[in-house]
């Protein structure tokens, strides 16, 4: 190989390894996309076993439906007129748009489970404690503008499943005490779902509710490197301030550290030890790259296989039967179902309690538990503590309920919301030759 | 635990290389499987076929892709074409040349009905946007199956009795439209059983029984079929509906007519026909009133006379 050549291959192929600590914190610092990362981390963080990753998966998630997204947003066109033609179009018509449509659904559809899972992880090693409750609470809103955007994605291809499903979501909405109507007109801009609602439900799905999670995701990730890392951080902690300890002196970060009640230190590095931690750069960054990488290859793979759903037009006046939630509001359609009595000629309708008053209730639980929570704060940042058995079997209890409660509304509910076990026969669709 | 970073460094080096081959794989399968779509195969045949029969140079003119007729003013796109490449090679291409590839045969109608304005699945239904030969022929997830001889069979019907019901879309108003045997049949035999003493069809008609204007956009969900024997289709119930009605519909008031199947069939053919289409004003023929035969009612004649085009139920 020629000198010139051999120059090329190393441009191309360049690698970079830090010679120093000092030049593997500056990769860090002083890059722009990278700052958000502390110098160093622990190890504890970096372990598979303790976070699974599961806010990066999350993140990638986000990130591929956000490329898959915009992409898709060059053909998608928001008229009930054309919608599902655009489908059919990327579908059959368009280079590697069905791979590209298909990415996207499945992302998504993994994006909620995943955040869900990310967020029963916090909850299972009890990593919501003290400062990192703020953190909790706009988990908690993450979360739920992940499922809202899902939902309004779920309208968009305009088919039979698109407009039912989302039919049944905003019923349910409907039912909430003296707002329920306001927040249903609001959000199908009308009294049912139309091209407004197609209009809204599309503006909200690809500006406001991505630039709300985004904001809502900056801030996260600041709180978690404000709040020292992962929780896992205190278990090393809890076990190293068996005595007090005055903090040291360290640099402050002015306006970033005013957080009441708690130092203005960053509160990494106070009682850490050099064996605890690891440079971000490369231990970090190269992990975040194979997770992203390996989420990308999911997803792909998912969308090379799997073909996302697509029924007839939607159509207002034929009502496939049965009508079915997104899967992962489908629990709340069985609740409400099921709680639907019929008294002689009354029928109590269910959708105030299943719909409103339990996933409220719920949701209000989740939102304030960090403050409810007495378990010791030694149990923070372990999974399955002896301290907090109790707590964590009733979160444990309540997902494992919803997804009995999902797993009946999408696979075993038939026509008429009967209930078919597998292998027996579901009366036919009846079709027109 | 003496370098912790190092062990860290090389599990996930590893795994970083090999995702990264995974990934390289996965781009190259979904490229692979791009690039040769079940269509591919078929236009190189065509275009050997078309050397054969049409010389080199319309061979050559031939290029390869998606192939669609585009008419918005009917809001269609019909992909069919992609495969059906031989559809309005008539004049050079045999009959005789298998499907998908064979030319359109030259029927009478043909002239007035040019592919540019009509497409393909105004007359044969399926799935125009499709570009694959299950989804552009098959009813799954698609409400307007291809009106095949397989589907055809399954009412006791050839084919073309089938698309007459898609003929009547535009020719409603039609008393009678010649190369429409079922249909005319059926109109005849709605006029001669006085169907109009309880049935309103477009405004006239009695109350006493349900309106049929648009019958044929009733959702098959719609219909019970507890009562019906048999295939679980829109046309076995509204067949056996005709047959015996109080067997199919208890406590109904519709008499029981005798008709024979055949007139049945025609009967069933005419009511799916009557949906609700909306084509341009060039699309709607002018309506046929020339009676064929004598047998027609009177009664049913003497408004359609009065109001060209508008009155006229059938």
């Amino acid at each position: 190989m020629s000198s010139r050549a051999a120059k090329l291959w190393r441009a191309i192929a360049w690698t970079w390894s830090p010679e120093s600590e000092r030049e593997s914190s500056e990769a860090i610092v002083r890059n722009l996309w990278l700052h958000w990362f502390p110098a160093k981390i622990t190890r504890a963080a970096m372990s598979w076993n303790y976070s699974m990753w599961l806010g990066t998966v999350s993140a990638s998630l986000f990130l591929i439906l956000t490329i898959t997204g915009v992409m898709l947003m060059f053909f998608y066109v928001p008229s009930t007129e054309r919608a599902y033609g655009s489908i059919k179009d990327l579908e059959f018509a368009v280079s590697f748009g069905r791979i590209l449509r298909n990415q996207h659904r499945w992302a998504a559809e993994g994006m909620v489970a995943v955040v869900f899972l990310h967020m029963a992880r916090v909850f299972f090693t009890g990593s919501y404690r003290g400062s990192r409750a703020a953190n909790w609470l706009a988990g908690v809103v993450l979360f739920l503008t992940t499922l809202l955007l899902s939902f309004t994605g779920y309208l968009l291809p305009w088919d039979q499943l698109a407009f039912w499903a989302v039919t049944v979501g905003t019923n349910i909405a409907r039912e909430a005490p003296f707002i329920g109507g306001t927040i249903s007109f609001l959000l199908l801009g009308g009294n049912q779902i139309d091209q407004q609602t197609l209009l809204r439900f599309y503006v909200l799905h690809v500006f406001f509710l991505p630039a709300l999670l985004a904001v809502l995701f900056a801030y996260h990730m600041w709180r978690v490197r404000k709040d020292g890392g992962l929780a896992a951080v205190e278990a090393i902690r809890s076990e190293r301030t068996m005595r007090p300890k005055q903090m040291p002196a360290s640099k402050s970060y002015s306006l970033f550290g005013l957080t009441p009640g708690t130092s203005v230190q960053v509160m990494s590095s106070t009682e850490l030890e050099e064996a605890d931690l690891v440079t971000s750069s490369p231990n970090l960054t190269r992990r975040i790259m194979l997770v992203f990488l390996a989420v990308l290859n999911v997803t792909l793979l998912a969308a090379i296989m799997f073909n996302a759903p697509l029924e007839g037009a939607a159509n207002a006046a034929v009502t496939p039967n049965p009508a079915k939630a997104p899967w992962y509001f489908v629990w709340l359609q069985e609740l409400v179902a099921s709680t639907t009595v019929h008294v002689g000629p009354l029928i109590v309708s269910g959708g105030f309690l299943g719909g409103i008053l339990l996933p409220g209730f719920l949701l209000g639980v989740l939102a304030i538990w960090p403050w409810l929570d007495r378990s010791p704060r030694s149990a923070e940042g372990l999974w399955f503590p002896k301290s907090r058995r109790n707590q964590n079997r009733v979160f444990g209890a309540a997902i494992v309920a919803i997804l009995i409660l999902i797993f009946v509304g999408v696979y075993l509910r038939g026509p008429y919301w009967k209930i078919y076990w597998p292998g027996t026969p579901r009366p036919q669709t009846p079709r027109v030759f | 635990m003496a370098n912790p970073e190092k062990s860290y460094e090389a599990a996930d080096f590893g795994w970083l290389v090999a995702m990264s081959f995974v990934f390289l794989a996965l781009v190259a399968f979904a490229l692979w499987r791009e690039a040769r779509p079940k269509w591919r195969p078929i236009q190189a045949k065509f275009q050997t076929t078309l050397q054969k029969y049409a010389g080199v140079e319309k061979a050559n003119a031939f290029h390869s892709g998606i192939k669609q007729i585009w008419i918005p003013k009917i809001q269609l796109v019909d992909r069919c074409t992609t495969c059906h490449l031989g559809y309005d090679w008539g004049t050079l291409l045999p009959a005789t040349l298998g499907e998908p590839l064979a030319p359109h045969p030259n029927l009478p109608y043909m002239d007035k009905h040019p592919f540019q304005q009509y497409g393909c699945t105004t007359c044969h239904g399926g799935q125009g946007w499709a570009t694959t030969a299950d989804a552009a022929h098959g009813d799954k997830d698609w409400d307007d199956p291809m009106l095949s001889a397989k589907l055809a069979d399954r009412c006791g019907l050839t084919r073309g009795d089938l698309m007459q019901l898609r003929c009547n879309f535009c020719h409603r108003h039609d008393v009678a439209t010649p190369g429409m045997e079922q249909i005319n049949l059926g109109k005849k035999l709605y006029k001669a059983r006085k169907c109009v003493v309880c049935h309103t069809v477009e405004g006239r008609g009695g109350a006493t029984a349900p309106e049929l204007t648009y019958y044929g956009d009733k959702d098959s969900e719609l219909f019970d079929f507890s009562n019906v024997t048999g295939a679980r289709t829109l046309f076995n119930w509204n067949y056996q509906h005709l047959m015996t009605p109080d067997k199919v519909s208890p406590h109904t008031s519709m008499p029981t007519y005798n008709f024979q199947p055949a007139e049945a069939r025609a009967l069933t053919l005419l009511l799916l026909s009557w949906r609700r289409q909306i084509f341009p004003p060039e699309y709607v023929p002018a309506p046929i009133e020339s009676v064929p035969t004598a047998a027609a009612a009177p009664t049913a004649a003497a408004p359609t006379a009065a109001a060209p085009g508008a009155a006229a139920p059938h």
